[in-house]
């Protein structure tokens, strides 16, 4: 079921968004589940994924989207003979 | 045989078993559809009357089904992918996108994710003869990519 319209969506306020804006820094952030509004098109993030910060960079087709949904937390399976290597 | 919209719809069904022949028509809608007509349920295909058969076609027009539905989710799926959500990603390993378990089976994941991307990829690639090199992400090539030792 979709979010309520009436709570508008879901972001956090997210320090260093006016700095990033003006001076083109990106923003490092765990706020995974922020949705990306239209004024974030154009800004450079760093988002958590658990481990690190997965830089991205926001345009017009993102939004919408939560940022967690392009930083992936998994890695991927790869096999290996000996455990100790 | 009626044929509407190029999908031919056999004469001794009802029409509330017809309708769903139609890709995007479910039991659900067929009956949505039978009550905006007001036609009766037992009604056969071959009782249509020209009035009806005309209704039905152009409320059917109006409907997103069959080339206009596949496009619109093939759309979707596109959208995903080459904005590179998780979704995207997913769909394009042929895996379960909703967080489903893939310890065992994910079966329909794999007879069903990953088609459309696999289709435009046919479209782009200028080969005319199935390759026996395989996609770079098939699990066939990242069998070979393995890191045996």
């Amino acid at each position: 079921m979709p979010r309520s319209a009436w709570k508008g969506p879901f972001f956090v306020a997210l320090p260093g968004l006016k700095q990033a804006l003006t001076q083109n820094i990106p923003v490092r952030t765990n706020a995974r589940a922020c949705t990306i509004i239209p004024s974030f098109v154009g800004l450079k993030f760093q988002i958590h994924n658990g481990k690190d910060y997965v830089p991205i960079t926001v345009n017009q087709e993102m939004v919408g989207h939560k940022l967690g949904e392009f930083a992936p937390t998994r890695k991927r399976f790869s096999y290996r003979l000996t455990k100790n290597r | 045989m009626l044929h509407l919209l190029g999908v031919n719809l056999p004469d001794q069904k009802l029409v509330q078993y017809a309708l769903p022949l139609f890709y995007g028509i479910g039991q659900k809608t067929s009956l949505k559809i039978l009550a905006a007509l007001s036609i009766h349920k037992k009604c056969k295909v071959s009782d249509l009357s020209e009035s009806q058969v005309t209704q039905l076609s152009s409320l059917l027009t109006e409907m997103t089904i069959e080339s206009d539905l596949r496009k619109q989710i093939r759309a979707n799926i596109m959208h995903h992918r080459s904005i590179g959500t998780y979704v995207g990603r997913r769909h394009a390993m042929g895996l379960p996108v909703r967080g489903q378990n893939t310890r065992n089976n994910a079966k329909t994941a794999r007879r069903l994710n990953g088609r459309w991307l696999k289709a435009e990829r046919k479209e782009y690639s200028t080969a005319t003869t199935r390759s026996i090199i395989p996609t770079p992400d098939s699990p066939f090539e990242s069998f070979f990519n393995r890191n045996w030792f």
